[in-house]
């Protein structure tokens, strides 16, 4: 490649802080046309490219890079949707540091290119400008139940379908998408970019059923012996609690609860959405997850002074690396080293909350350094009244208990092989229901690799 | 997908019997379980007691108190709200006790008393219901009460307008007192008066379990809101009740939990009868 390497990144441009806390609306603009061509052509579109390595899906990344800077972004747009379902959501939401941009050759001697961002500019432009990648639909005979409609079941429900199989999907709240309805909020992922991708499933020929949970209205049973084929993406919707003094408290949320209001139910649009919400003058959220930053940052938006307890330390914290700097921007206080111990109280509402000092140790099973609580240096943060406890989250139990004989760890998350079968002939699953809580990238990736092993099981 | 409100009638000044077409619903619920309503796009999802089902539609008792059950009743009959979602919860476990009595206070118990006492009759028990009210203004009509499901029906009201008077703790209290022999009872209503009659089973060591009810929100399990303490550990209301162990559950923090949107359930409301002109 001549040239000179450019080391240096288009920036993005973002609204500004005090525009921004007061809204719900995303925060970067995006790239304009010309910015992107200009951060695309920093790409040396490597022989070998090792960005592709750090992709859970294998996208060819320098691939749809050369098209940006040859300004055929339709094209660039179809090489995405060929290894990824939903480009504009995991240009956005993919933790591109720690994948793609970690291996980018330019990042060794300066700013990565900015994939995440060239990737959610060619899913916008395309879906701005109306294109769509198109393909003819030959029927299939067979009929195949996707449970859940978040991103792993409705990328396996895409692929199944222009592979012409029948598709139901049960999406067990009035609205589908998953954790891109209920879980991410506005400010990270517009919801018209769910509708849109949920309009091109419906597009495709998909049944949606909504309000039909598995296992309570319907069972698993039934629906196994009905359909040809099922794929479980049942997600981990069910909160985790810490199990301290003082969780039945008013003022006590689990970040389920608080994103699930203002998400789902549109709460800090109340009362014009009839779903309340509140948050108190000094809100502690615990966990230092993308979970943790969106609850921070909600909580800011709705009024309240924000501290995120985290009992590692900032470099050890598993949030995108943009959010955190999103919430550190936007004035959220990160208390390091800190571990909650007991929620106070004062008219049964919380009142105060207790915290241990930490100190960090070797490192544990996940290769972050054991946190040790020091004895003695407990301290209460007196003006917090309210907590959100983001611990990360469990698979809902209402559908597990109800399928016994599908093989789970003692956590309830399902097993499953290389092409995601579960124990069960037909029966395959992906997405956080076999992971616990991973990424939108890889529960796509999973509900790809599942309608494959699926379309060949049927074609036995 | 639209569910079609087909009868809609007051009980009393404040609470009404609403019938609402919901065959899927219809198909499958049990007694004690619950449905999640969700009258509009901007809507709240409310859990709500199922009384009986009368061909496809779910028959509710619904006190008109604030914004969403305000709109549901204020609509006429032959319009729809936007989803009935069901059946929720665990169902009773109904089986042979030998003398039950099933203890409802306000429109929250006897919504869904009927069905409970009917299938415990039915399982052969002997079945007693009380229904308790203010006054004879809030008591209602004869046809309303539970009188056909059960086998022997107390009406009470706290000053003996209609009825016997007191309530049904009174009523309970002076039977155990007096050695008669009850196996189990089922209650619900007002939180308050059932963490009351626990004391009282409690001291006579009478099985007793009691309707929780708690804010939700999915109702699927997903949130947590609805958490309930029971010997200590957390349970759902929305997937491991909404029936629990009197003698288990912890009260006081169920109490408090319930009240934590009083505010802005005023304001709502509020805001719908300015919309309104009420």
């Amino acid at each position: 490649m001549a040239g000179k390497i450019n080391k240096v990144r288009v920036p993005m441009r973002e609204r500004p802080v005090d525009e921004r806390i007061k809204r719900f609306v995303e925060v970067p603009f995006g790239y304009s046309e010309d910015e992107a061509i200009m951060e695309a052509s920093r790409c040396l579109q490597c022989p070998k490219p090792f960005c592709i390595e750090g992709c859970p899906v294998d996208i060819n990344i320098p691939g749809f890079i050369k098209k940006i800077v040859e300004h055929k972004f339709d094209e660039a747009f179809f090489i995405l949707k060929k290894d990824d379902a939903m480009p504009a959501a995991t240009g956005r939401v993919c933790p591109q540091e720690s994948q793609c941009e970690a291996k980018c050759v330019v990042g060794k001697v300066g700013d990565a290119i900015n994939i995440g961002k060239l990737e959610a500019f060619a899913a916008d432009w395309a879906r701005k400008n109306g294109v769509k990648d198109t393909f003819e639909i030959v029927d299939k005979p067979q009929k195949i139940a996707i449970i859940g409609s978040g991103p792993s079941a409705i990328s396996c429900a895409v692929d199944l379908r222009k592979m012409g199989y029948n598709i139901t999907v049960f999406e067990a709240l009035h609205k589908a998408g998953g954790v891109l309805q209920y879980g991410i909020p506005e400010f990270r992922l517009p919801r018209d970019l769910v509708d849109y991708e949920l309009k091109y499933l419906e597009d495709l020929g998909v049944d949606l059923q909504l309000n039909v949970i598995i296992g309570l209205h319907r069972s698993f049973q039934e629906i196994k012996s009905e359909y040809d084929a099922v794929f479980l993406g049942t997600g981990a919707g069910a909160p985790r609690f810490m199990g301290i003094p003082g969780e039945e408290l008013t003022g006590v949320y689990s970040a389920n609860e608080f994103l699930i209001r203002v998400n789902l139910m549109k709460s800090y649009l109340f009362p014009e959405y009839d779903t309340p919400i509140k948050v108190g003058k000094h809100v502690a959220v615990i966990g230092s997850g993308n979970v943790a930053m969106d609850s921070a940052r909600s909580s800011l938006r709705l009024g309240a002074k924000v501290s995120i307890i985290y009992r590692r330390t900032k470099s050890e914290s598993p949030a995108r690396a943009e959010e955190l700097h999103h919430a550190l921007d936007e004035g959220i206080e990160f208390m390091e080293l800190v571990n909650p111990v007991r929620i106070h109280e004062k008219l049964n509402h919380v009142h105060g909350l207790e915290v241990i000092k930490m100190k960090l140790g070797e490192p544990d099973k996940s290769g972050r350094p054991r946190p040790i609580p020091i004895e003695g240096s407990e301290f209460i943060l007196e003006d917090v009244d309210m907590v959100i406890e983001a611990l990360g989250t469990l698979p809902n139990r209402l559908f597990l208990d109800r399928a016994p004989e599908i093989n789970r760890n003692k956590w309830g998350i399902l097993q499953v092989d290389e092409n995601m079968k579960t124990n069960l002939d037909g029966v395959y699953a992906g997405g956080d229901a076999i992971s616990g809580g991973a990424t939108v990238i890889r529960a796509l990736g999973e509900g790809r690799i599942a309608a494959k092993a699926i379309d060949e099981y049927l074609k036995k | 997908m639209a569910h079609e409100i087909i009868h809609n009638e007051s009980l009393n000044y404040q609470d009404y019997l609403v019938k609402i077409r919901a065959p899927e619903v219809v198909k499958r619920i049990k007694p004690g379980q619950f449905v999640v309503m969700l009258l509009h796009e901007k809507g709240e999802r409310i859990p709500m007691s199922v009384r009986r089902t009368e061909g496809d539609a779910v028959v509710m008792y619904i006190r008109k108190v604030g914004k969403t059950t305000s709109t549901l009743i204020d609509k006429p009959v032959g319009d729809t709200i936007q989803h009935v979602i069901g059946p929720q919860g665990t169902p009773l476990k109904i089986e042979k006790y030998g003398t039950v009595v099933v203890a409802t206070d306000s429109v929250c118990g006897h919504a869904w008393s009927y069905s409970a006492a009917k299938a415990l009759k039915d399982a052969g028990n002997f079945v007693i219901d009380i229904q308790s009210f203010a006054d004879k203004e809030e008591t209602y009509p004869e046809w309303a009460l539970n009188k056909d499901a059960c086998n022997e029906h107390h009406l009470t009201t706290k000053d003996g307008s209609v009825g016997e008077k007191g309530h049904f703790i009174d009523l309970i209290k002076d039977w155990l007192k007096n050695g008669k022999k009850i196996d189990f009872i089922l209650a619900g209503g007002e939180l308050i008066k059932l963490k009351r009659l626990e004391r009282v089973t409690k001291k006579f060591d009478v099985p007793n379990w009691v309707e929780a009810h708690q804010l939700m929100i999915d109702a699927t399990g997903m949130c947590g809101v609805c958490r309930v303490f029971v010997d200590g550990e957390m349970k759902l209301t929305c997937i491991d009740g909404p029936f629990f162990d009197a003698h288990k559950l912890d009260f006081d923090s169920m109490i408090n939990r319930y009240s934590t949107y009083a505010n802005e359930e005023k304001v709502s409301l509020q805001q719908y009868k300015e919309q309104r002109g009420e």
